[in-house]
């Protein structure tokens, strides 16, 4: 459309001039892309966990390899990781309390990370060198009171200092920075060194979805507080001093005043840096409301981006990507041809190469480049493939899972509940598509080394299992789906046992699924202390009892009738027929006299058939003969009628 | 001979099995008269005059290094407490394995302290968990201690102790320590003693 025509070709022009002012060695720049993309990590921890595993038999090696304590489904997962991880913190915590036992430096050579930290400020005095000690520290408070001292003592504060003093308060917003061992805020201070203050914040907005309340209760930017009252007091400013402003503001909310402080920057003829313009793009949203006026808002900047010679890097096409998110329709036509543009100026991103590969070849949907998107931003993997059943999509899976495959590519998922959720969703895409074996290869490979099932998925798998064909495997299920804990929940036992009972099988296999079914009843039975009891129900009782009596175990097929009575529940004909069955191979009479009256006390309409049927079946004497007909309320009915 | 000092009129005393005390003076050739002298003179003296003797010679007490007496049958043992010392390269294995002990390396010593203050520290840290003695092993820079548990605590409570171990330990001694750990149900008994 038109409205797409124009946007589109100003993009080109101006991206064509960035590329004209990049250097065809992109790759360069990007040596350390992994470590790049291992700072994107949400939780260090759990995503350091989930790196490209070798052996697909075993969990996780961060676990213990014993039974007892190699964890059974994610949850278990996550409780572990995180239990050690806490023991982990507790020993940091007594080790910075109690230095003095663990200063003896006897590591040859010297292993700093196994050294107590030494938190506490060596300079006394109030001078310029303590001042850049506290924030070498990380003590906000204490380095803008030591900051104002100094003003007040009129020693004159070196630009440079100034300029660390206003990172470090844009970078935590004018707040303390949290200790480590309080929160679980440790990236921030890993990653917040002075050198890299400048990536931090970037990298901090392009986390994805995290689930820690930081981000859900953003500190907000105050108006005129301390980063802003040192900005005025500054005698001299330089462009870091304003590009540092214009980051802490959009880092914190303020993004309306960061654009004003842009144009403060412009005024005073001042370049800003990529990593300010980057934040200036991220911006936009807030800024502006109507679609087409972020994007032109988004355009200007690019374009004073090329007046200003600042090369685009891989933040800049990020930030654009997402804030084009936020246009709406209009968004989906320009991220396509940035995606290729990306391509072109040769952004050496994995990930990148290959989906634009999949996305051109397999012309998807649009939903498709979103999922692009989102893995550029390293956020969870929306699959919506699943849902278009587009036969393609498989391919596009296994290629997404290949490139996963490859290096440190799985950082980019994110934390343990999203690489999860990846797999889960793989695996379902996979079970949906596929065939058996390959189904089961996959499960191999996935379960439990990577992921553990939830109920979903092995429904899915029963799924295909019964679209297969193969149902013999259904008990092997079984037992994956009691280590994994999920026998207690009704939906997947109610599954197992319809599968089970369904059709008549080979020999062998009735008695597996006999033996199953003895399984299930003895889960029905015993009642944990702290689960809820499961409720009987009659499909669940009825197949139990078809089960128990296809194999000949007629006790028990008995029994679970007696347990229809106890819990007040109805048989089926089906039921009743089985039953009926084995009670002719064990060939007793009395039995099937029982189970007439059994049917008639549940009025079931086949009473009369059963009984015609035991009559014609059973050598039956006479008493019974009468029983039968006495019990038989239609046939008396019809009788007598 | 050694000599022992004692009252001057005895003569003889009857030689126990675990003493080499000799008498002072007794010649050895006076054959069947001295047998009579022991008679007459010395043997019952013990009993009638005070005799004090010191001990100058090496006791030799019963071994009773790392053993578990037998008695009654009804302590269980397992396999590590069962077997004394002298079956250690026959049927059990070390304890502790390093390579301070061999001709020309250092250190011993500090490894043994490091290794007794480590199996104390772990039986604190995990008390009432500990199913046998700790192996320690050190490969290279690292040690590895080889602990088997018993399934008394839940397993996030063991994984926490685990980490905190870990942890601690390798600030404590400045190399990587690895925590390795199997579980049993109950201490496996060997025999009952």
């Amino acid at each position: 459309c038109l409205q797409e025509a124009t946007p589109s070709f100003s993009l080109r022009t101006t991206l064509s001039l960035c590329f004209y002012f990049c250097s065809f060695s992109l790759r360069p720049r990007f040596t350390s892309l992994t470590k790049y993309i291992s700072t994107i990590q949400l939780s260090k921890t759990l995503s350091s966990a989930f790196s490209f595993l070798q052996d697909p038999t075993a969990a996780h090696y961060m676990f213990q390899d014993d039974p007892y304590l190699i964890p059974r489904n994610s949850y278990e997962c996550r409780l572990f990781s995180l239990s050690k991880e806490s023991g982990k913190n507790a020993a940091r915590y007594i080790v910075n309390e109690f230095p003095r036992f663990f200063e003896k430096d006897f590591a040859e050579p010297h292993i700093p990370c196994l050294m107590p930290e030494n938190l506490a400020p060596q300079i006394e005095e109030v001078s310029e060198a303590a001042l850049k000690e506290h924030i070498q520290l990380r003590r906000v408070k204490a380095s803008v009171d030591m900051f104002d001292q100094l003003l007040q003592a009129g020693t004159p504060l070196s630009l440079e200092t100034s300029n660390c003093l206003l990172d470090l308060l844009c970078f935590y917003g004018d707040r303390e920075p949290t200790r480590e061992d309080q929160s679980e805020q440790k990236e921030e201070l890993e990653e917040s060194e002075v050198q890299t203050t400048e990536e931090a914040p970037d990298q901090r907005k392009r986390r994805g979805h995290s689930w820690k309340t930081s981000d859900f209760i953003r500190p907000k930017w105050r108006e005129n507080n301390n980063a802003e009252r040192i900005f005025n007091l500054m005698p001299e400013r330089n462009a870091h001093s304003y590009c540092t402003m214009i980051r802490g503001m959009v880092k914190h909310g303020a993004c309306v005043r960061a654009h004003d402080m842009y144009t403060d920057l412009l005024n005073n003829r001042h370049t800003a840096d990529v990593y300010t313009f980057n934040a200036l793009i991220l911006a936009v949203p807030e800024v502006k409301e109507n679609y087409t006026e972020r994007w032109e808002l988004v355009e200007d900047l690019l374009k004073h981006m090329v007046q200003q010679k600042v090369q685009p890097n891989l933040l800049t096409f990020n930030a654009v990507l997402k804030t084009l998110r936020k246009c709406g329709g209009m968004g989906k036509g320009i991220s396509l041809k940035i995606l290729r543009e990306m391509k072109a100026l040769n952004i050496d991103l994995i990930i990148v190469r290959m989906f634009c590969h999949a996305v051109i070849s397999a012309l998807g949907s649009m939903e498709v480049i979103y999922e692009v998107m989102d893995e550029i931003e390293g956020k969870t993997f929306v699959a919506q493939d699943p849902h278009d059943g587009n036969l393609k999509d498989v391919e596009l899976a296994y290629r997404l899972h290949k490139v996963l495959e490859t290096g440190d590519n799985w950082k980019l998922i994110g934390d343990a509940q999203q690489q999860s959720l990846y797999c889960a969703r793989f695996f379902t895409l996979v079970c949906m598509m596929e065939e058996l074996d390959v189904i089961l290869k996959w499960y191999k490979e996935l379960v439990p080394s990577l992921f553990y099932p939830n109920v979903q998925v092995m429904w899915d798998l029963l799924q295909a299992l019964d679209t297969a064909n193969h149902l013999e495997m259904v008990p092997q299920f079984w037992k994956e789906i009691k280590q994994l804990g999920l026998s207690n929940r009704p939906e997947l036992l109610e599954e197992v046992l319809a599968l089970m009972a369904r059709e008549i099988h080979s020999q062998e296999t009735q008695m597996s699924f006999a033996n199953c079914a003895a399984d299930i009843k003895s889960i029905f039975e015993t009642q944990e202390r702290n689960q809820v009891p499961l409720e009987w129900t009659a499909s669940a009782l009825g197949n139990i009892a078809i089960l128990f009596s296809r194999v000949g175990r007629i006790q028990e097929a008995w029994n679970m009738l007696e347990l229809f009575k106890r819990t007040n529940r109805v048989p089926s004909d089906k039921v009743m027929n089985e039953v009926l069955t084995c009670t002719k191979q064990s060939n007793t009479p009395h039995q099937a006299v029982e189970l007439v009256k059994l049917a008639a006390a549940f009025s079931l309409p086949t009473t009369a058939k059963l009984a015609r049927r035991v009559i014609e079946e059973f050598e039956l004497s006479e008493e019974q003969k009468k029983t039968l007909e006495d019990a038989d309320p239609q046939s008396s009915d019809s009788d007598s009628d | 001979m050694r000599r022992t000092q004692r009252c001057p009129r005895l003569w003889s005393r009857l030689m126990g099995r675990y003493s080499n005390r000799l008498t002072l003076g007794a010649s050895p050739s006076s054959g069947s008269s001295t047998g009579a002298t022991l008679w007459t003179q010395g043997t019952f003296s013990w009993l009638l005059s005070c005799s004090r003797a010191i001990q100058t010679t090496a006791v030799c007490r019963k071994n009773r290094a790392a053993r578990v007496r037998v008695r009654k049958g009804d302590k269980p043992v397992t396999y590590e407490q069962a077997h004394p010392p002298h079956y250690i390269a026959h049927r059990k294995g070390w304890l502790s394995l390093h390579t301070s002990n061999l001709d020309g390396e250092g250190g011993a010593a500090e490894r043994t302290l490091e290794d007794v203050f480590i199996r104390k520290f772990i039986y604190g840290t995990f008390h009432g968990c500990l199913a046998n003695e700790i192996v320690l092993k050190r490969r290279a820079n690292v040690l590895v201690i080889c602990a088997v548990f018993l399934q008394r605590l839940p397993a996030y409570k063991l994984y926490f102790l685990v980490g905190y171990t870990e942890t601690l330990l390798s600030f404590l001694y400045k190399c990587p320590v690895r925590l390795e750990v199997q579980t049993v149900p109950e201490r496996v008994i060997y025999k009952y003693l």
